[in-house]
């Protein structure tokens, strides 16, 4: 029962970041502006949230910080790509990179340091549920904050004129400037979004997640999450299960280690990915239905004057 | 035409004879494969550097670049290294051995430190501490204070070391407590913070009240373990701070000595490849931060075998051994040779997760 409780409690904090950052890209994404740079700005905003919880002992200041920091640096992406007209690849890349640089530069005095982890939720009686109490309702804010966001993102995408708005400018930006929609600033109001979001995955880990600044600690997590938006075909609720299942598999592969289970260990290491992608890969099969879902202008250069 | 080639290579005859001028400071490069911390494994090789500026003051010069992954960045690294003047190089992971055994046979005229890879040359050694005698120590201490009876190791690679620490830390174990059970979570990964956390997390979840945090260079383990309340033991530098009520002991290599005489024998023009293989006996390595709450019967215990270590007298791995299929490795009385121990791939009986193969 402990490990149950572990793998379920667990997942819903290592999804967290995950969600967070795929949410902002999704919605990036959507617009039709691939950011690439997720990894750099998770990283970033991981030592950017890491500093200002040291700094300021506040977790609030922490994560406004790491939203600022992520929503700059991608703000950059939207010039070079929206204003100059870069290609959205190479700029998402070179933005990343600038990103873990500059991370490793803002956290360069922090090495190894660690603060004390967000604190959970107090929820009362419900937090005292055995079991479920102990696997749902001990997680600290973000937990809950990611799971708003979820449908926050749902909501507006599908059901409110600026989700739709959002659409027309992915699917045809040409046809959306015609029709007299702010084309280049609703992209970068969306990247920059993408990229607020990203800096609070990253603040997330470093701050609450494993509350201690090292370099490189995002560790490749900013790339699962551009894979999770692609093989989630867009879709808010699929990706959301993508970032769950990447989660509950991660800590699953090490339960089962621990349980001595004779599975080569990497095998086993491969386990998250794998699943992942074939789980994505099979509900999303059907190829019309790709085609409906991804943004027709995704990573086109901007053709409008 | 062919005076003028005379000259030339009498000019460069000249130069490669002509001695390198006598104030001129000795040159030593170090690569680090992580960011230097307050503390970890390249703040362990990097005291070792501050160890040899101390001890020959403005005789040397030391450099140095961090956080450098192994692989093509590692090659152009050592290489720049060794085109800015450096005279000794010290490479700090054991995925930089190729590209520095192949420079070091390309510059006789430099000498490389490598640490715990197995190539050697002239101008080449390796260098490895006996981890396994510390972690002999440490696992009796957890015996001490283990009352699931149930110790979690999160392990880095199944390399040999880490393989030879872990048999070394459940030999110590069941010197104090025969049935303990262990349980090892392979992280595949020298470098994850997060994993390694919720690594410790899953050992906990099953029963675990010791947790092994084995060769995690940041505090991610050492820091769940003081906020789950389980007891933790820490390898390469003390993480006394990180857990100030539930670490019980912290196991640390000391470069200091073998760094200076290894610089020393280079500016000796001495310096002559070879595999060291520091322990108790060299004093390169140690616990620090022993905790109190390890009961005195078995800290007495603890101080004899590190005696005997000390005095070179006893050995972890001295049988009667058994692996984890009931394969006698040991004989009783027999004690494993270097070589064996430096190829190690089996698991004491005791173990209960496999090695990956």
């Amino acid at each position: 029962m402990d490990v149950l409780v572990f793998i379920v409690s667990g997942t819903l904090a290592a999804a967290t970041a995950l969600i967070f950052a795929a949410m902002g890209e999704l919605v990036a994404e959507k617009s039709g502006v691939l950011n690439l740079g997720i990894e750099g700005m998770m990283a970033t905003g991981a030592a950017m949230g890491f500093v200002a919880v040291s700094l300021s002992g506040s977790y609030t200041v922490g994560f406004v910080a790491a939203a600022v920091l992520g929503c700059l640096l991608s703000l950059v992406h939207a010039v070079l790509t929206l204003v100059f007209r870069a290609d959205q690849t190479a700029s998402g890349l070179a933005i990343g990179i600038l990103g873990l640089g500059l991370s490793s530069a803002i956290g360069k005095s922090y090495e190894g340091r660690t603060v004390a982890g967000l604190p959970e939720l107090n929820l009362g009686p419900l937090s005292d549920i055995p079991v479920i109490g102990e696997m749902f309702f001990q997680q600290d804010i973000m937990v809950y904050l990611s799971i708003a966001l979820i449908f926050a993102t749902w909501y507006v995408l599908t059901r409110t004129k600026l989700g739709l708005v959002i659409r027309a400018i992915g699917e045809s930006p040409e046809n959306a400037h015609a029709l007299g929609l702010k084309v280049r600033l609703i992209r970068a109001g969306c990247v920059g979004f993408g990229g607020a979001m990203a800096g609070i995955g990253g603040a997330y880990m470093s701050t609450a997640y494993t509350p201690l600044w090292a370099e490189g600690m995002i560790a490749g997590r900013g790339w699962i999450v551009v894979a999770l938006t692609v093989f989630g075909t867009w879709i808010v609720p699929r990706v959301a299960f993508g970032a769950y299942l990447f989660g509950s598999m991660s800590l699953l592969e090490l339960s089962i280690q621990a349980f001595g289970w004779n599975i080569p260990s990497q095998a086993m290491s491969v386990l998250p990915y794998v699943v992942t992608i074939i789980m994505l890969a099979v509900i999303s099969r059907n190829l019309a239905f790709i085609r409906l879902n991804s943004p027709a202008s995704l990573g086109a250069v901007l053709k409008i004057s | 035409m062919q005076r003028r080639k005379i000259l030339l290579s009498l000019a460069a005859a000249a130069t490669l004879a002509l001695p390198a001028a006598a104030d001129d400071p000795m040159k030593i490069g170090f690569v680090y494969p992580s960011p230097i911390a307050d503390v970890g494994w390249s703040a362990e090789l990097n005291a070792g550097r501050l160890a040899i500026e101390e001890a020959f003051g403005d005789k040397v010069e030391t450099f140095f670049v961090e956080n450098v992954p192994e692989g093509p960045d590692a090659a152009r690294i050592i290489n720049q290294m060794a085109a800015q003047g450096a005279d000794m190089i010290m490479l700090g992971s054991f995925g930089y051995m190729n590209d520095g055994i192949s420079l070091a046979e390309r510059r006789p005229d430099l000498t490389f430190i490598h640490a715990s890879g197995y190539q050697l040359a002239d101008n080449f050694s390796n260098f490895q501490s006996r981890n396994y005698e510390t972690s002999y120590l440490v696992g009796m201490a957890a015996a001490d204070v283990t009352e699931s009876n149930t110790v979690g190791i999160v392990a880095a690679f199944a390399i040999p070391e880490v393989v030879g620490m872990i048999n070394g830390f459940t030999l110590g174990l069941q010197a104090v407590k025969p049935d303990v059970t262990v349980k090892v979570v392979w992280l595949n990964s020298w470098f994850d913070p997060p994993k390694a956390q919720e690594s410790a997390r899953a050992l906990i979840a099953q029963d675990a009240d010791v947790v092994y945090s084995l060769y995690q260079d940041t505090p991610s383990v050492v820091t769940v373990a003081e906020e789950e309340g389980v007891w933790v033991i820490n390898t390469s530098s003390d993480m006394k701070e990180y857990a100030p009520n539930w670490l019980l002991a912290s196991q640390i290599a000391d470069w200091s000595n073998y760094f200076v005489a290894s610089a020393q024998a280079t500016m000796d023009g001495t310096f002559q490849g070879e595999a060291f293989w520091g322990g108790y006996v060299d004093d390169t390595v140690d616990v620090k931060s022993w905790s109190s709450s390890i009961s005195a019967e078995t800290m007495t215990m603890i101080e004899s075998a590190e005696a005997a270590m000390r005095a070179g007298e006893f050995h972890p791995l001295t049988g009667p051994i058994m692996d984890q299929d009931g394969t006698e490795r040991l004989a009783a009385g027999e004690v494993i040779d270097d070589a064996s121990m430096s190829g190690i791939n089996w698991l004491v009986a005791g173990v209960e997760t496999r090695i990956p193969q």
